[in-house]
């Protein structure tokens, strides 16, 4: 009842920039540039302009494809299949949207200078302790690692060393995004509960609203992504990769080798919840709006689903899967209101039969034929 | 109860007032003739006015008129301008007949006559009035009520009534309540001694009359002894109550352990046996729920008979679909588990889509048969409701035979053989692609099943299944997968953990409790609850 | 290798391409956006409303459309996903170009649509029962704020002898508002704070064993308690059922609910909850003439003679007729000169009366209580004289009492305190 696969997808030994880790930093590369030029110089009648809107909506999908990086880092080659990756997603995004509440200072609707609308109107009488230095961007951006990290770690120093693997791990990793989530929905946490953090006015005295803000969101998500990506080709190709990818195929002869399994484990584990976190601060500016319901176990299902339809084990795929499921949202939504969980649904049905490896499977087939 | 037996109840009463009207003609009638009238406005402050009238007159067709008042049957006609009663409800409208005689009906449009409303305050006062008529009534179960309802309101009158009837009565049960109305009577009474008297009996009731009583006597009364016995008799009562608002507690996580053993045990099969992630589980409990709702649309004259109809239907529906879903998907990723996971959730939301289009977002209402409707009272503070009670039995049930088919058949045999070793079981023989359709099915059939079950608890709606799939999951991982028993214990301590916590800490963080104990004890237990032995187990 | 190469290129321009280009607009009709979730939790609610908007369009249409121009509604589906509601506002005002957007129902999906609305100055017609606290300069509630649903009701029982009360509600801010509201009201009213209960449930609760024998054990004190329940959508379907089943009974502790409505009412076996109350402010057994048309008109549009119609509804009919007369006032969509237009502007409502927009974007209306009959219909048994106006901020908050809100020039202001005359928490210069 193994959930790894055992194919081999990767051929062992490899350099950090491969061919296709080159292709993909330079497409993302040209991406931005294009959107960039047809944003800020192409005049608004022409059509190659690209509105904010469209730039804004793409930001979105960057940070989705760094998340999407990360989930591949362990399910693709360290063979965890986590179904709460959502929760360091969602924790990354938290810790971006109390700075931005403490940001927005005595403009909220009831004018108290440091605390947020959410707890005047709950009659608190002061920030509570976790809210303390939230002002501060830097301590904030530290948190936005720290807090998906530490927590990641902690639950994986429990679970690696108790050996547990498999669909065990997979569903107490959905209970732990679901815990979070009924907590965070609470109002007595002190998160805004339902309602969540909203109403962000600016970052780091920037205008959230202005279109050079946006488009410079876009551009760090753009760059979060493309060294996300590079730190994660340098750790799958350094050796603790290739330990990894030892214990994704087998764990048991790994360990009897004499390898620390549960080390390689936890630090990947741990560096792939920081990155999630990363991505959920880089969300939370761009969609202005976090609320409990990221932690939904749904959502990290539909975030695997993204890595499985790109490809597993490829880092690219991920990226692909991100964006072409999210894009076909963000289209069928429009387009075809009243059905588009069909195509949703038949797009996952008909890909995991007909595309085993996933979109990025389709590629590199074709490569091998030409 | 169906039209048919009501009318014919209806009609008795009638006829029996009708002949008391002619035989004796009591009570004052200028009295309820003003109160008909004022009834016949149909202005709620009018009709109000008019049923205390009705009341007071202590005319012998003021029960009859109440009556039909409560069950919602007396009707206005709006161009004759006077009372009639609603017969039946049809498609062309309304059949009615006159207050005077009621085996002539004629028929009127819907909008041609209003019903007499109410509110909550006059349906509470006619139903107390009645409760004082009933207080002679043949069955024992009208008794009770009838003196129940008035313990919290006694006075002179009623209290006579009471008495009245304390001479020959002879239902134990309804003496001692008899017993207890006088002594809660006692209690008010100027006699230190009678108070005192009274006390000892009503410690033995559990009615909230007694206690409400008893408390007030306990700090207010002029005597120290009577303060005192009050005191201790409240003592005694308030122990009875926590013991059974323990054992209450114990009801209710049993019955939700039972919705969450439901929802997984199907899981169990196709998730434990066959290692396949179903991530459509929840909709195919959806679809039987929804199964539920059209038996009882086929067959609207007997719901108490639909659902013996709807479980079996719901079973080879979902089974079927679970069999489709297994032929024209799962079988092209054998070997592949996480890509059944993509799949399957694919198919989950092509599924709610499916329903959506179908039924519409909306939800549906599936009706409660009679026998499944209300409770079971032990005494006046625990009652068993009756469909928990039921869905505990049901539950047992459809575990017992799961496991018989899985222990005792040659399908169960080459299930496990298969779950096994697959080589193994193939090289015996054993045709391992027909297996895996039919444990599939067999799964999916149980998922129907719970839908049925579920159907009568919680709305059937096309999120239905969403809301019960992690659930399931945490149960089965809990127990263990790949058994059976796993399934049951975990579900079943799950459920009676959860409504433990809840007085404690409140619903949520009962759950978050929950979850987080989950978590710590798969350290513990990297198996769950009945780790699977042998080889099998790895990997 | 070249193949490779091009494909991943050409697959990355594409998405890039296609999500920019296609900006198409029609001079000829005026569009408006429907922005209701279509799947997904809130689905149940919303689809009824989207429906609802069509029907209205339509019917517009059939009237000659409006500025001499065919209306055209664009629907999209956000999916009861709240940054996607952002995402979708944002589609349907800068990509659609539409003039107004009729949408939202959940408190959080307004707050997540909010800064879209202000920030490209755009409309939003809001139709859902809410809980306060807001006024924006680009909202307009035509749904009932708390002084006009939740203290009406709470009067209503306090008449009928109740001194006990349960307030339970889903945890979120709505429910978490109206209790605040209705505990300051209480207290303020003379009830012991031992008298009153609070309660509150996850989303979606569905094991209500515990809560409604709780409920029962505090109504059994001999007096007379009341429950007020918040409680959201989802869950209603299981209490109502596991209050029948405990038997209890209207007579014995009523529960007066104001997310509960003849929607919700058709999905539930209504027969054990005969006497429970809902506030609203309209309910379908009203009797006037437009209430009947609009019944009618409403069959005859969705092809079922058995869908009712619900509070949410008549304000989503209510909103829109008030943006048609605004538009014909300012003989223009243009957004600004339509909410300049608007404060002021009565249109009928279902009930046989005038509904006005006033100056904090909100309306008035009569406030209803009824009690569910066993045809899942509402019988009116008390409502109030005239119409009550819409209070943005409310009198019983302790944050919000000396805070007014005023669209009209000059003060412009939604959020303005008249102790320290100041007006913060806007989002434009």
């Amino acid at each position: 009842m193994s959930l790894v696969s055992t194919q081999q997808i990767n051929p062992i030994q490899e350099t950090i920039f491969n061919r296709s880790t080159v292709l993909f930093l330079t497409v993302l590369a040209f991406v931005s540039v294009f959107v960039v030029i047809c944003n800020q110089f192409v005049p608004v009648g022409s059509a190659l302009h690209i509105p904010t809107y469209t730039v804004t909506l793409l930001g979105k999908y960057l940070t989705f494809a760094l998340l999407a990086v990360s989930i591949d880092l362990i399910w693709g080659y360290l063979g965890i299949l986590s179904l709460g990756h959502g929760a360091f997603f969602a924790l990354g995004g938290y810790a971006m949207g109390m700075y931005l509440m403490r940001q927005i200072g005595d403009r909220g609707v009831y004018g108290d200078p440091v605390l947020p609308d959410f707890m005047v109107f709950l009659n608190w009488d002061e920030l509570p302790w976790f809210w303390h230095g939230f002002d501060m961007f830097g301590l904030s951006m530290l948190m936005v690692v720290l807090v998906p990290g530490l927590l990641a770690f902690l639950f994986g120093w429990l679970t690696f060393r108790s050996r547990v693997t498999g669909v065990y791990l997979s569903i107490i990793t959905q209970a732990l995004t679901y815990a979070l989530m009924l907590a965070f929905y609470r109002n007595e946490m002190g998160f805004g509960g339902n309602n969540g953090l909203t109403d962000f006015k600016d970052i780091l005295g920037f205008d959230l609203q202005s279109d050079a803000t946006r488009l410079t969101l876009f551009l760090l998500s753009a760059i979060a992504l493309a060294l996300g990506y590079i730190a994660c080709r340098y750790i799958v190709t350094s050796k603790l990769g290739r330990v990894a990818l030892a214990i994704r195929d087998a764990e048991s002869r790994t360990r009897f080798i004499g390898y620390k399994v549960e080390n390689v484990k936890l630090w990947i584990w741990s560096f792939s919840a920081a990155l999630a976190g990363i991505a959920g601060a880089l969300y939370v500016p761009q969609v202005g709006i976090i609320n409990p319901n990221e932690f939904s176990p749904l959502n990290s299902i539909e975030m695997v689903v993204w890595v499985a339809l790109g490809g597993r084990a490829t880092l690219y795929g991920a990226v692909i899967g991100a964006v072409v499921v999210n894009y076909a949202k963000t289209y069928f939504t429009g387009a075809l209101p009243e059905v588009w969980l069909f195509a949703l649904g038949g797009l996952f049905i008909v890909t995991t039969i007909f595309l085993p490896k996933g979109i990025a499977g389709l590629l590199s087939r074709k490569e091998q034929r030409a | 109860m169906t039209i048919c037996k009501r009318l014919a109840s209806a009609l008795l009463l009638v006829f029996m007032s009708l002949c008391g009207s002619t035989s004796y003609g009591e009570g004052n009638q200028t009295l309820f003739d003003e109160g008909i009238r004022l009834i016949e406005t149909g202005k709620l402050k009018k009709v109000a006015d008019g049923v205390d009238l009705l009341i007071n007159s202590k005319h012998d067709r003021s029960a009859f008129i109440l009556e039909s008042m409560l069950e919602s049957k007396l009707y206005r006609h709006k161009k004759q301008k006077q009372l009639v009663m609603l017969v039946e409800k049809n498609d062309k409208g309304l059949l009615i007949a006159d207050l005077d005689s009621l085996e002539s009906t004629r028929q009127i449009g819907k909008r041609k006559a209003k019903r007499i409303p109410l509110n909550n305050k006059l349906r509470g006062k006619i139903k107390g009035y009645l409760a004082s008529q009933n207080l002679n009534a043949d069955q024992v179960s009208v008794r009770k009520a009838a003196i129940q309802k008035l313990l919290s309101a006694l006075d002179d009158e009623t209290l006579a009534l009471i008495k009245a009837r304390a001479l020959y009565e002879s239902n134990p049960d309804v003496q001692l309540l008899i017993d207890t109305a006088i002594a809660l009577d006692a209690l008010q009474s100027e006699n230190e001694t009678d108070r005192l008297k009274a006390i000892p009996t009503l410690s033995e009731s559990l009615e909230p009359a007694v206690r409400n009583q008893l408390t007030q006597t306990a700090t207010n009364d002029t005597s120290k002894a009577v303060q005192l016995a009050a005191q201790s008799a409240l003592e005694k009562i308030e122990d009875k109550i926590a013991f059974y608002g323990f054992v209450e507690k114990i009801f209710f996580g049993l019955s939700l352990g039972s919705v969450l053993v439901l929802a997984a045990i199907g899981l169990a099969i196709t998730f434990g046996v066959m290692g396949c992630i179903n991530m459509a589980h929840g909709e195919l409990i959806m679809i039987g729920a929804y199964t539920t709702y059209v038996i009882q649309l086929m067959m609207p004259n007997s719901i108490g008979a639909s659902l013996f109809i709807a479980v079996p239907a719901a079973f080879v529906v979902s089974g079927l679909v679970g069999i489709a879903i297994e032929r024209g998907v799962i079988q092209f990723l054998k070997g592949r588990p996480l890509e059944t996971l993509l799949a399957t959730f694919g198919i989950s939301l092509v599924l709610q889509q499916a329903v959506r289009s179908i039924f519409s977002p909306l939800n549906r209402s599936v009706e409660t048969p009679d026998w499944m409707a209300g409770s079971i009272e032990i005494n006046p503070i625990f009652s068993l409701t009756l469909n928990r009670l039921y869905i505990i039995l049901f539950c047992l049930a459809v575990f017992a035979v799961l496991f018989l088919v899985l222990k005792r058949t040659v399908l169960g045999l080459q299930v496990r053989a298969v779950s096994q070793n697959r080589n193994m079981a193939r090289a015996m023989g054993v045709r391992s692609e027909w297996v895996d359709a039919l444990t599939f099915g067999l799964g999916s059939g149980i998922a129907g099943v719970a839908g049925v079950a579920l159907s009568q608890l919680t709305n059937v709606g096309p999120n239905l299944g969403q809301s019960y799939i992690i659930d399931s999951f945490m149960v089965v991982v809990f127990g263990g997968v790949g058994n059976l028993w796993g399934t049951l214990v975990a579900g079943m301590s799950l459920g009676v953990a959860n409504k433990m916590l809840e007085p404690v800490s409140g619903a949520v963080l009962a759950k978050i409790f929950v979850l987080v104990f989950i978590i710590l004890f798969i350290q513990k237990k990297p198996r769950g609850l009945f780790p699977q032995k042998g080889r099998a187990a790895e990997g | 290798m070249k193949n490779f190469k091009t494909k991943l290129a050409g697959v990355a321009a594409a998405v890039s391409l296609s999500v920019g280009a296609s900006v198409t607009f029609a001079a000829d009709t005026i569009k408006v956006g429907v922005l209701h979730s279509l799947s997904g939790t809130m689905a149940i609610s919303e689809t009824t409303l989207k429906d609802t908007m069509l029907m209205l369009v339509d019917e517009q249409n059939k009237k000659g459309g409006l500025l001499g121009k065919q209306l055209e509604a664009v629907v999209v589906d956000p999916a009861s996903n709240w940054p996607l509601f952002a995402e979708k506002a944002r589609e349907l005002v800068e990509k659609e170009k539409v003039s107004a957007v009729f949408g939202c129902w959940t408190s959080v999906s307004r707050k997540s649509v909010l800064p879209v609305f202000e920030e490209l100055n755009s409309i939003l017609f809001y139709p859902v029962q809410y809980e306060g606290e807001e006024s924006s300069k680009n909202v307009f509630y035509t749904g009932a704020a708390p002084n006009t649903q939740a203290i009406p009701a709470v009067d209503y029982l306090a008449e009928q002898g109740v001194e006990r009360w349960v307030l339970a509600g889903t945890d979120y801010v709505y429910p978490r508002t109206t209790n605040k509201i209705l505990e300051a009201y209480l207290k303020a009213k003379g009830v012991a704070e031992a008298d009153i209960m609070i309660n509150y449930t996850p989303f979606g609760h569905s094991d209500w064993q515990s809560i409604v024998s709780d409920v029962k054990k505090f109504g059994s004190t001999g007096k007379k308690t009341a429950v007020v329940s918040t409680i959201n959508g989802d869950a209603n379907v299981p209490f109502y059922k596991e209050l029948g089943n405990q038997g209890v009974s209207a007579e014995d502790i009523p529960v007066v609910a104001f997310s509960v409505g003849e929607e919700e009412l058709a999905g539930l076996d209504t027969g054990p909850l005969v006497g429970h109350l809902a506030a609203w402010n309209y309910f379908m057994s009203v009797e006037s003439d437009e209430n009947d048309a609009f019944i009618e008109s409403w069959h005859a549009f969705i092809k079922d003679e058995k869908r009712v119609t619900n509070d949410p509804m008549e304000a989503t009919y209510i909103g829109f007729n008030m943006w048609v007369k605004a538009v014909e006032a300012a003989g223009t969509t243009d957004p600004e000169a339509v909410q300049d237009a608007i404060v002021g502007i009565s249109v009928p409502n279902l009930t046989g009366g005038l509904s006005t927009m006033m100056p904090n974007h909100h309306i008035t209306k009569p406030v209803l209580i009824g009690e569910i009959q066993d045809d899942g219909q509402f019988e009116v048994v008390s409502s109030t004289n005239g119409l009550v106006q819409g209070d943005a901020w409310s009198d019983f908050l302790p944050g919000s009492k000396d805070v007014i809100s005023d669209w009209r020039k000059p003060l412009a202001c939604g959020n303005y305190n008249v102790k320290t005359g100041k007006c913060s928490g806007q989002n434009f210069e």
